[in-house]
């Protein structure tokens, strides 16, 4: 019963990038934090506390939840309706009829260029949904399918 | 009608008053909070306030200058601005309602504010802040003549006599609010909370002013006489703010009335300051009802109109109160006579005995760290604090009574509870997306948490049930999704 599509593979490598990039902000502030425990004499736990934050980080951020996250990623696109499944602990099932998308958005961010990707958003009149990292031409296609299905009369909001 | 015409001179004033409001704060910080500061001269103070002052003056009487408004070829123009020019083009057809109303100093001028709203919510409409009545009247007579002639958005033609004539008003009125009804009404609503917080955050600004040392050193005496004193009066003060607020609620809904026509809805109340809001009838995307902790075991229910528009220039149009207050026993007739779509009688499925744990459970893990702290660094006092236990479950055991769901026809409700009970009534062809999640314990018990989003005001507003049975949840889903393309109409 999970909707059928996967997103891009590559999609695991832009997270992981993420993720390291947020953990690179920890060490630093990690090795301040050390820096400044030697110059004004603190208590060494502040700094212990940021190594292990330092260690736990890194698992979660690169290797755990990009993983998690992009196993638990799927979408399909029928005729009638959108359905996304997305989460980490706790699954997320939406449902968007095709009647109620109001435009369709590809967008593309520095690193998602890099690797030929691009996010899908579906805006509602009242929600935004986010179709993370799927290959360009797809992304592509996808916008042109969801454009064309959805019919929206400015009335019917 | 087609020639540039000026607002009121009133609306310099208007604008001044509109400025102050805006600058309040920053006003504070600049010059109340620093108190006195050392080594700047006191004439420094008095002339920057003196020069802010007439800034204000001077940019509300350019502003007024600036802003004119005409009526050409089936649009209404706006042009403003001081440095930057503004042009604002809304075309008839995109005009959804207009709203006429006074505010106290509109009244003492005998003016009008003219509310202009369009479709679609983000960006600001065009308001006319000081105009004169009859003016009022013509560009509303002519704005709904002309869109009349366009058949595709008929206008109902005795919107402009609605208006300033009382009789008609009562013919067609279909819901009022009496006084004795309103005094209840503010009499339980939470705005005394806000009025406390707001005269608390008031008077701590002045602390540095108000020299309540110099004041409480000749009573010191007084002071002596014990807390039970103190303690009346502290009572006797919270008693003075209650009744004062609630007769400023009383104030703001006075001669609520609600009046229907075939396509829209007007809301119109306000003793001191009259509001009138018009509601295409279209635009409407659900009703929510609010049972507050008062007023649910009086059997009393407050319901708001969800709906397509309003700005965000005016909190007041984002939620609109539909009955301000209403015996829950009379909202299936009275709603009847307004929105006959919606039905407030149907079943509702309540969620499923084994969640009521999950319920208990969430509300103690959040209690017990409180109660752990205010044990060990309130001793001996601090074991007060285990009452908070059995009050948590109950609030708890009140909020899985609480929630539930039901689906009539075209029909979804939605109810919830965090303090007040939240009962959302959505159409299926209003709704703009369903969602369901469950965690890794839900999913273990089979539960499940479903939400469904419409559109309200300028953002959304999300019904949400949690632990529903998953198989309601399928359900549910399966209720949503179009058949076909067509049954969304």
């Amino acid at each position: 019963m999970e909707p059928e599509n996967r997103i891009s593979n590559k999609a695991l490598t832009v997270w992981k990038i993420n993720g390291l990039i947020s953990c690179s902000i920890t060490w630093i502030i990690s090795i301040a934090v050390l820096v400044l425990t030697i110059v004004f004499n603190w208590t060494y736990w502040v700094f212990g506390a940021w190594i292990i934050i330092s260690i736990i980080q890194p698992y979660l951020t690169i290797f755990l939840i990009p993983s998690v996250k992009w196993k638990r990623w799927r979408y399909e696109v029928r005729d009638t309706e959108i359905d996304i499944q997305s989460g980490i602990f706790v699954i997320k099932r939406t449902l968007i009829p095709m009647i109620r998308v109001q435009h369709v958005e590809t967008k593309q961010g520095p690193l998602l260029r890099k690797y030929d990707l691009a996010s899908v958003e579906i805006s509602t009149a009242a929600t935004l949904h986010v179709i993370p990292a799927l290959d360009l031409a797809e992304a592509d296609e996808l916008r042109h399918y969801i454009s064309r299905m959805a019919s929206v009369e400015e009335e019917d909001v | 009608m087609s020639e540039p015409k000026r607002l009121h001179p009133v609306a310099v004033l208007l604008n001044i008053i509109k400025s102050v409001k805006e600058l309040v704060i920053p006003f504070l910080l600049v010059v109340v909070i620093p108190g006195k500061n050392e080594g700047i001269p006191g004439w420094v103070q008095p002339l920057v306030i003196a020069i802010i002052v007439l800034l204000l003056i001077i940019n509300a009487f350019l502003r007024w200058l600036r802003f004119t408004y005409s009526i050409q070829d089936g649009e209404f123009r706006i042009e403003s601005g001081v440095l930057i020019r503004k042009k604002r083009y809304i075309k008839f057809d995109r005009i959804h309602s207009i709203d006429i109303s006074e505010g106290i100093i509109q009244r003492i001028f005998r003016l009008v504010k003219l509310n202009i709203e369009t479709a679609g919510g983000a960006q600001a409409d065009a308001v006319l802040s000081a105009i004169r009545k009859s003016e009022a009247e013509r560009i509303n007579a002519f704005i709904s003549q002309e869109k009349s002639n366009n058949t595709n958005n008929p206008l109902d033609k005795d919107k402009d006599q609605v208006w300033g004539n009382e009789d008609a008003a009562k013919s067609s009125s279909v819901f009022n609010q009496t006084l004795p009804q309103l005094f209840v009404m503010a009499a339980t609503s939470g705005a005394v909370g806000v009025f406390i917080s707001g005269g608390i955050a008031f008077i701590s600004q002045f602390d540095e002013i108000i020299p309540f040392k110099r004041i409480f050193k000749g009573y010191e005496d007084f002071i002596g006489m014990g807390t039970i004193v103190l303690t009346v009066l502290a009572l006797v003060a919270l008693l003075v703010v209650y009744v004062l607020a609630t007769l400023s609620m009383v104030i703001k809904y006075a001669s609520f009335t609600v009046i229907k026509t075939d396509e829209e809805i007007v809301i119109s109340r306000g003793l001191l300051e009259k509001r009138q809001l018009t509601i295409p009838i279209h635009k409407v995307q659900g009703i929510r009802i609010m049972e507050n902790l008062i007023r649910k075991p009086l059997g009393l229910a407050t319901v708001y109109i969800e709906y397509a528009g309003g700005s965000m220039d005016d909190k007041e149009s984002l939620s609109i109160m539909l009955f301000p207050l209403i015996k829950k026993k009379h909202l299936h007739k009275k709603l009847l006579g307004i929105l006959p779509v919606y039905q407030t009688t149907m079943e509702m499925t309540s969620i499923p005995k084994r969640a009521l744990s999950r319920f208990v459970l969430r509300k103690v893990l959040y209690i017990i760290p409180i109660i752990g702290a205010l044990v060990w660094f309130g001793r001996p006092w601090g074991f007060l604090s285990l009452l908070l236990l059995p009050l948590a479950v109950f609030w708890a055991y009140m909020q899985y009574k609480d929630a539930g769901w039901g689906i009539e026809g075209n029909l979804l409700q939605l109810s919830s509870r965090f303090f007040s009970k939240q009962t959302l009534i959505m159409q299926r062809s209003r709704i703009q997306s369903i969602t369901y999640k469950k965690s890794w314990f839900q999913n273990r018990k089979e539960l499940a948490t479903i939400s469904a989003s419409i559109k309200s005001g300028v953002n959304s507003q999300v019904g949400m049930v949690v632990d529903v049975e998953e198989k309601d949840c399928r359900l549910i889903k399966s209720w949503y999704l179009p058949k076909k393309a067509v049954d969304s109409q």
